[in-house]
């Protein structure tokens, strides 16, 4: 194939070169980077799969001005209410701008609870970019400013519904996906370390040291994880703070997350360790952490990306599961484990389904991190025939 | 083949040495002793007044003034030794007594997990290959996404909420509310074995997804093999060559990963046994961990690893015994 | 003449996701008993596919020429018609094995790694043979003796990862004859072996086929092998027959370009210090097949104007020496 670009290119200068040849002079000049993300961007389940990854990760940074209302925040007048749709019709005509019904409380005639029912002859109207309640913005940036919310300030908007403390779900759910989402990308991140250091002294090594940690690792490895999991965040000890609790777990998921990795880089190191270029290395007296970081581990970063985003849905997988049966993040903290573990009974999702809704953010997030992982471990397939 | 077994025994001695070492030290993880959650426990409420001087009595009685080392060794011997486990605080009886035929359920629910999972996996696995592109296939690739990407614990709920809506019947539990206290009896085994297919489907749910692709991925194979080919030259009729030559060795991979399931299935297991009411070992083993009960969640997770690690031996022997070319290897 | 297969008109096409592709295109040629005909050519010239049809072991995306015959005499001397036959049916299970034997270049490979040797021989006698297992275990050790297994009562319960490169292509024979094939392939058979033992296989199948009278199609890309095996070659050049002849003729005279070149790219241990001439450029891929003569973007003496519009017909330059180019068109009588 090269043989007969280079044959065509021979014969005539650039200037002359037909659309065809330019074409295919851009495609063998291209970097090993450049080449993975065109063969990625063709991959188009996996491009929308990263495309709604972003869009949850936006929603999750700017979650204070995403979401209307606070995470703790409570609407006492709409306990486990039910979502509401925005619409743009009712029996009394049609708008241009979509909006709810209000809520009135009654009291119900059999236990003479307060009940919140809508009112169908009152509206209100849903604007976009308006001012509500005073945040700030990642933590420090003040700000009034949100998303969308209602017209009228004094009612309140809760498109997914209300949970038994009247707090808005949607918000919830946003709040959630910031915490659950850099949970996933600080145990990756703390794995990917660990298992660079722990691999690579495996693989570079090799011999007694890389015997000594293959029994370790195997060790780690035997052990069902969610139960080691659950052993480690039991040991937190309870008057810890949310964000003590919060650190702890990405500890925690980090540090038995990379046995996988750490295997993967060894077994990488070991194939090329005798390579002539790594060899050369080492007799012009390069440090063993210089010869495994400039000249070892670049010959195989593609394939470590995509391990790296193939282990993305076990970190949000294991923080969900933990802290679903009370053991990773504990309120008032909130993630997606901690939401869903309000809905942990068939009782409340027949009465108040939408507390299932974090569910739903659970599954797109893990499908999308494994498409993602899918696609990007096709295009980084130096073998992938490409036109 | 008896050097074979001796030498994976060995290593499996090995292993579980290891792996006792950590379940120690998680067990010595959580803040404050034994001692002080038991006197605590023991006492709060009662109006006895603790002293440091009654908890330090305690922890003498029971050994736990001694350094870590010793301990591990009165622990892990206790065990080796006697088959004594420890003190479950939280239940006021031996951890032995606390675990006590929950050991079985599990072992039952693991079992049909796996008779669920190799049922349905290694047949749609092979056809798929057989059948490429075809709806088996297509099917088969988005299941194992799915598989994947929902957990189980959601499975379990979703399952147990169209139970309720469709049949009106609360389908968790292991045993009918007539049993569950009963002695054991023939009608309470068949009672537990129309419990179990549920708990057994939920956790083949993941285990399923991914050894569908394996065996998938290894027929696809194994099917454009010269070994294929060459029988098909010889007049094999087609259906007794696909099974005696690329699905025998498709099942191979999944034969060496029996293991890794188990560890899925167990890794699973207490979350949806919280879910689906399951009481066996998985659920004791949460409940211990909220309790801090140590010496049971110690006790549990060295049994299921134990497990594991079991079951890891039986599936290098049966590897050993399908494909000759590894006894060759472990031979020279 | 005692054709036992007659070959007219294989064609032979692909679909692919880009398309048809066509790897072998109007190829006749015929074996006779107790005779070999050498199949010689590059990788890709498709001659391998060729052979395959003839079992009809082509996966189902290929297509066989409307045209097409293959007709077989088979061992009670009914005539079948390969190309009708249905692909799984009783009929071509038993041509298969039974009256048509094929052995391949991986003697490791051919054989199941999970089976013994044993097993796959008395599987395939107990197809093709009336014998019970007993018999046929019997029948399995005879016939790995016939083939110079030493010690085959216990060679015969070996895996074949167990026995050395030879042996191996040894007991891939014995299992193919076990059949009692009447029609041996022998696929570059002594291709992935070392010289000395390439030999001695050679001569162990020229000796089996005198003895079972066994017609044989010997396909390679080696015309040394040929020269000691094969009464009559056929050249293939991407999918069709370029030069055919009597091994004698063919060796001593090639006419057309390509064998000559094939030829010149053999070591001779005379001519020492005559450099070795491979035939230049590579063989084109079958996407992106050449009009006119196939060899033409390769050949030395094309002609232009001529070679690279028309494709050459065959000529018969008599005694059965028939070549497909433009240089001797002038030179016998056309085919057709």
């Amino acid at each position: 194939m090269t043989s007969v670009v280079n044959d065509d290119l021979k014969n005539g200068s650039e200037s002359e070169l037909t659309e065809d040849q330019k074409r295919l002079l851009k495609y063998y000049s291209a970097s090993q980077w450049t080449l993975i993300w065109w063969r990625f961007r063709r991959h188009r389940t996996a491009m929308i799969a990263a495309s709604l990854l972003i869009v949850m990760a936006l929603f999750g940074i700017f979650a204070e001005f995403v979401a209307p209302y606070g995470p703790t925040s409570r609407n006492t007048k709409y306990l486990d209410g039910a979502p509401q749709i925005p619409q743009f019709c009712d029996q009394n005509g049609c708008s241009m701008r979509p909006f709810i019904h209000g809520v009135s409380t009654k009291r119900d005639p059999v236990t003479l609870r307060a009940i919140s029912v809508p009112d169908t002859n009152k509206r209100v109207y849903i604007e976009m970019c308006l001012e509500g309640e005073k945040t700030e913005l990642l933590g420090f940036i003040p700000i009034k400013t949100h998303l969308f919310g209602l017209q009228d300030p004094k009612a309140k908007l809760h498109i997914w519904g209300t949970d038994d403390l009247g707090r808005d779900m949607f918000s919830r759910t946003i709040y959630a996906t910031r915490t659950s989402l850099s949970i996933g990308v600080m145990g990756v991140f703390i794995s990917f370390v660990l298992a660079l250091i722990i691999g690579g002294t495996a693989g570079y090594f090799g011999g007694r040291t890389d015997m000594v940690i293959q029994r370790v690792t195997e060790v780690i490895r035997v052990v069902p994880i969610i139960p080691l999991y659950m052993g480690l965040a039991a040991a937190m000890p309870k008057e810890w703070s949310t964000t003590q609790i919060y650190f702890a777990m990405t500890l925690i998921l980090g540090l038995f997350g990379w046995p996988t990795l750490a295997r993967r880089i060894r077994s990488q190191l070991l194939s090329i360790r005798n390579e002539d270029y790594v060899v050369a290395a080492r007799l012009a007296g390069a440090k063993p952490s210089r010869i495994i970081g400039q000249h070892m581990l670049p010959s195989f970063t593609s394939f470590i990306i995509v391990d790296l985003v193939i282990s993305f849905p076990y970190m949000i997988l294991s923080e969900t599961a933990l802290s679903f049966v009370g053991l990773g993040l504990r309120p008032p903290t909130v993630s997606w484990g901690v939401l869903l573990q309000q809905a942990q009974s068939i009782r409340v999702i027949e009465q108040t389904p939408w507390l299932f809704i974090p569910a739903v953010f659970v599954v797109v997030a893990v499908l999308a991190f494994t498409v993602i992982g899918d696609g990007l471990r096709d295009a980084a397939d130096p073998y992938a025939e490409a036109k | 083949m008896l050097r074979f077994t001796l030498e994976r025994l060995v290593g499996m001695v090995v292993t579980m040495a290891l792996v006792s070492v950590m379940v120690f030290l998680i067990m010595e993880l959580p803040p404050g002793d034994y001692a002080d959650r038991y006197a605590f426990r023991k006492y709060s409420g009662t109006g006895v007044n603790v002293t440091e001087a009654d908890i330090q009595a305690i922890r003498v009685d029971l050994g736990l003034d001694k350094p870590l080392v010793f301990r591990y060794f009165d622990w892990i011997g206790g065990i080796v030794l006697h088959g004594d486990f420890g003190q479950a605080f939280a239940f006021e009886t031996s951890v032995l007594k606390v675990i006590g035929d929950k050991i079985w359920l599990t072992l039952g629910i693991l079992f049909s997990t796996l008779i669920v999972t190799y049922m349905v996996s290694i047949p749609i696995g092979i056809y798929a290959a057989v059948r490429r592109a075809s709806v088996a296939d297509y099917g088969l690739t988005v299941f194992s996404y799915l598989g994947l990407a929902l957990p189980n614990f959601l499975l379990a709920l979703i399952l147990l909420y169209f139970a309720n809506k469709w049949f009106g019947a609360d389908i968790g539990g292991l045993f009918s509310a007539d049993y569950k206290d009963a002695p054991w009896s023939f009608a309470k085994a068949w009672d537990l074995f129309k419990h179990l297919w549920l708990p057994a489907f939920v956790l083949a749910w993941s285990a399923v997804a991914y050894q569908l692709q394996t065996v998938r991925a290894t027929m696809s194979d194994e099917i454009n093999k010269l070994a294929v080919t060459a029988a098909r030259a010889r007049g094999v009729p087609e259906t007794k060559l696909l099974i005696k030559y690329p699905a025998r060795l498709a099942i191979n991979p999944v034969v060496s990963t029996i293991g890794f399931d188990v560890n899925r299935i167990f890794s699973e297991l207490p979350i949806v046994a919280v879910v689906l009411g399951l009481t066996e070992l998985g659920e004791l083993l949460l409940r211990a961990y909220l309790d801090l009960d140590m010496y049971v969640a110690g006790a549990i997770l060295l049994l299921l690893t134990f497990m594991i690690v079991f079951m890891n031996f039986i599936s290098d022997l049966l590897l050993a015994w399908l494909d000759p070319r590894i006894k060759l290897g472990a031979s020279s | 003449m005692d054709d036992m297969l007659k070959v007219e008109n294989l064609s032979i096409a692909f679909r692919t996701d880009e398309g048809l592709i066509a790897p072998v295109q109007g190829v006749s040629f015929s074996v006779q008993k107790g005779k070999t005909l050498g199949l010689v050519g590059e990788s890709g010239s498709g001659k391998s596919i060729s052979t395959k049809a003839l079992m009809r072991l082509l996966p189902g995306t290929a297509i066989l020429g409307e045209d097409t015959k293959m007709t077989y005499r088979a061992k009670n001397g009914e005539i079948i018609d390969i190309e009708k036959l249905a692909p799984n049916s009783r009929k071509t299970r038993h041509l298969r094995g039974g009256e048509i034997g094929m052995i391949f270049q991986e003697p490791m490979a051919s054989f199941s790694p999970v089976y013994t040797v044993g097993n796959q021989m008395m599987e395939a006698i107990r197809l093709h043979r009336d014998m019970n297992k007993k018999e046929a275990r019997e029948f399995a050790i005879e016939m790995l003796d016939k083939v110079g297994i030493s010690n085959p009562a216990q060679r015969i319960d070996q895996y074949a990862h167990e026995m050395s490169g030879g042996m191996r292509q040894r007991a891939m024979i014995a299992l193919t004859l076990s059949a009692g094939p009447q029609l041996l392939i022998a696929d570059e058979p002594t291709t992935a072996l070392d010289v000395t033992i390439q030999a001695q296989v050679l001569e162990l199948m020229s000796d089996l086929q005198r003895d079972l009278g066994m017609g044989m199609i010997f396909i390679t890309h080696d015309l040394g092998v040929i020269a000691q095996i094969a009464d009559e070659v056929a050249v293939m050049y991407l999918g069709t027959i370029v030069e055919r002849g009597p091994t004698r003729d063919i060796i001593r005279d090639p006419k057309h370009p390509y064998t000559q070149g094939l030829l010149e790219a053999i070591p001779k241990l005379d001519s020492l210090t005559h450099r070795l001439s491979p035939v230049p450029g590579d063989i084109p891929s079958p996407h992106a097949r050449p009009t006119g003569c196939p060899f033409h973007t390769r050949c030395t003496r094309k002609i232009e104007g001529v070679c690279d519009v028309k494709a050459p017909t065959e000529v018969d330059l008599g005694e059965g020496h028939a070549v497909a180019c433009f240089l001797h068109a002038d030179e016998g009588r056309h085919v057709a």
